[in-house]
């Protein structure tokens, strides 16, 4: 009884993001869509496309970062051009040295 | 690859943007739709990107509240080409007109081209084409060259084999003479063996029929030379009627003479001579030079160009020079060797005029005669050896 309570008493706490990750497990929905999280596609390490980002913050040949819904991230690397960017995705060419996830 | 191509016949513009805030310039663009691409950074306050001609337009508020400075370094794409040759228009409707002439010009039939005639007279050829259809200026598409090979046919019983085939602006008729088989007599009638000229006998090989000749004798045209009446064996039984077969050759003789002519008088060109231009256009001829020519005796030599694009593509514009030179006749001095060479030659060539092609030449005899009157002549005899029987039906006219 008591623990169904407590599990209970967890529910309430945190109801919304539970259940929303709850559905789209079930339903086999896109998770980056609903959940607003980015969806980083990188080929080698000259190609990289991030779905579902928000903005560009700062872009340099030698570092960009996007605001994302799980926060900043940062490429780095030499010779970065935005070779495509829309709304929803940014597609990134060059040499990407590294990826940092600033949260 | 196809994207690039999607985008140059979009037209795009290559833009360089300079200003403090780059990164709030693609921001403000990204939300308002702009759609923006290739976009490279050139140190801390320039960048150059691509942006498609109806961005490009919405991108003035952009610029004014990011306080960036866009300028424009290209433009690609069709939409700028064609704007270009907007400005010139007389240029494009005469490149337009150029085309739809050529194609125009190239869909008709300009010259026919017959091939392979020895004794049918070309014009004939193209009389009969003329007949069925065919001639020049005709619409390419509308000839089925089946149903003209066909007509020809029918039409010239003395061809063999017609093939019609339209290359560019050409048609070109190839033609193969038939041989006209000699009439024989059917194989089941009877049959003699009969001579078709003078000549004397020189072997007479049977296969069936009975010889009325033997080699040396002298026949006449008509004579009987094998006859296919076979007597019987005694004089009681019957004649028995063959188809004869058998090759008779002989030894004929063809014969042609000619005057010798020792003070000829020959054409001989002045060096005038006069340049007369016509054009023909579409088979009508339109002259452009006046004027009658002068003189009294000439030669003409007509010497026609044809506009065509390679050897088949002719198109129906022709040139034509008429040269007309002055002649007068000079009367010439020849020995009298000279002179009789020159009759033997020609003397010669009557004489061949009648001999068959399968006849086999043994003999040339060359005779100078002295004529009542004083002049000479030359006399030429080939002697030959040929087939001289011929099939002739018994009972029949023939």
């Amino acid at each position: 009884m008591s623990s169904s309570r407590r599990s209970k008493k967890k529910k309430e706490e945190v109801p919304k993001p539970r259940l929303k990750e709850k559905v789209t497990e079930v339903l086999d929905l896109p998770k980056e869509v609903i959940l607003d999280i980015p969806k980083l596609t990188m080929i080698g390490n000259n190609n990289l496309v991030i779905e579902n980002y928000k903005g560009v913050i700062e872009y340099d040949t030698e570092k960009i970062r996007l605001n994302t819904g799980i926060g900043i991230i940062k490429i780095g690397g030499k010779g970065l051009v935005i070779k495509e960017i829309t709304s929803e995705d940014i597609m990134v060419h060059g040499k990407i040295e590294n990826l940092e996830f600033c949260t | 690859m196809i994207l690039k191509l999607w985008n140059y016949f979009r037209g795009y513009v290559i833009i360089t943007i300079e200003g403090y805030f780059l990164e709030k310039f693609i921001n403000i663009c990204i939300h308002r739709q702009i759609y923006l691409w290739d976009i490279k950074r050139h140190g801390s306050r320039k960048m150059t990107l691509k942006i498609s001609i109806k961005g490009f337009k919405l991108l003035r508020p952009i610029a004014l509240k990011t306080k960036c400075r866009v300028r424009i370094s290209k433009r690609v794409g069709l939409p700028f080409i064609k704007s270009r040759y907007k400005k010139r228009k007389t240029f494009l409707v005469g490149a337009v007109a150029c085309v739809v002439l050529f194609y125009v010009m190239t869909s008709f039939i300009w010259s026919i081209e017959v091939v392979g005639n020895e004794k049918i007279n070309t014009d004939f050829i193209l009389d009969k084409l003329s007949e069925s259809g065919i001639k020049q200026g005709v619409l390419k598409y509308k000839i089925d060259t089946k149903k003209v090979v066909n007509d020809l046919m029918l039409k010239i019983d003395k061809l063999g084999w017609v093939g019609v085939s339209i290359k560019g602006t050409k048609l070109k008729v190839q033609v193969d003479e038939r041989i006209m088989p000699p009439k024989l007599v059917e194989k089941d009638k009877p049959c003699d063996i009969v001579a078709k000229k003078d000549g004397i006998i020189k072997s007479v090989i049977s296969k069936a029929g009975f010889d009325l000749v033997k080699p040396g004798d002298t026949v006449v045209e008509g004579q009987i030379l094998v006859t296919g009446k076979v007597p019987g064996k005694d004089e009681t039984s019957g004649v028995t009627l063959l188809h004869a077969i058998s090759t008779v050759k002989a030894r004929t003789w063809y014969e042609g003479v000619s005057p010798v002519i020792t003070k000829p008088t020959v054409k001989e060109r002045t060096g005038n001579k006069i340049s007369k231009y016509a054009l023909v256009l579409f088979g009508k001829r339109i002259n452009l030079s006046w004027g009658n020519v002068s003189y009294s005796n000439y030669d003409k030599i007509e010497v026609k160009k044809v506009l065509s694009f390679g050897e088949d593509l002719v198109l129906p514009f022709e040139f034509i020079d008429d040269i007309y030179y002055e002649t007068q006749e000079v009367v010439r001095e020849l020995s009298d060797k000279e002179a009789e060479d020159i009759a033997a030659g020609k003397a010669y060539d009557i004489a061949k005029e009648n001999i068959p092609e399968e006849a086999e030449i043994i003999k040339k005899d060359v005779k100078i005669l002295n004529n009542d009157d004083g002049t000479k002549s030359v006399k030429v005899i080939i002697e030959c050896i040929e087939d001289i029987g011929i099939s002739k039906e018994i009972g029949g006219d023939n």
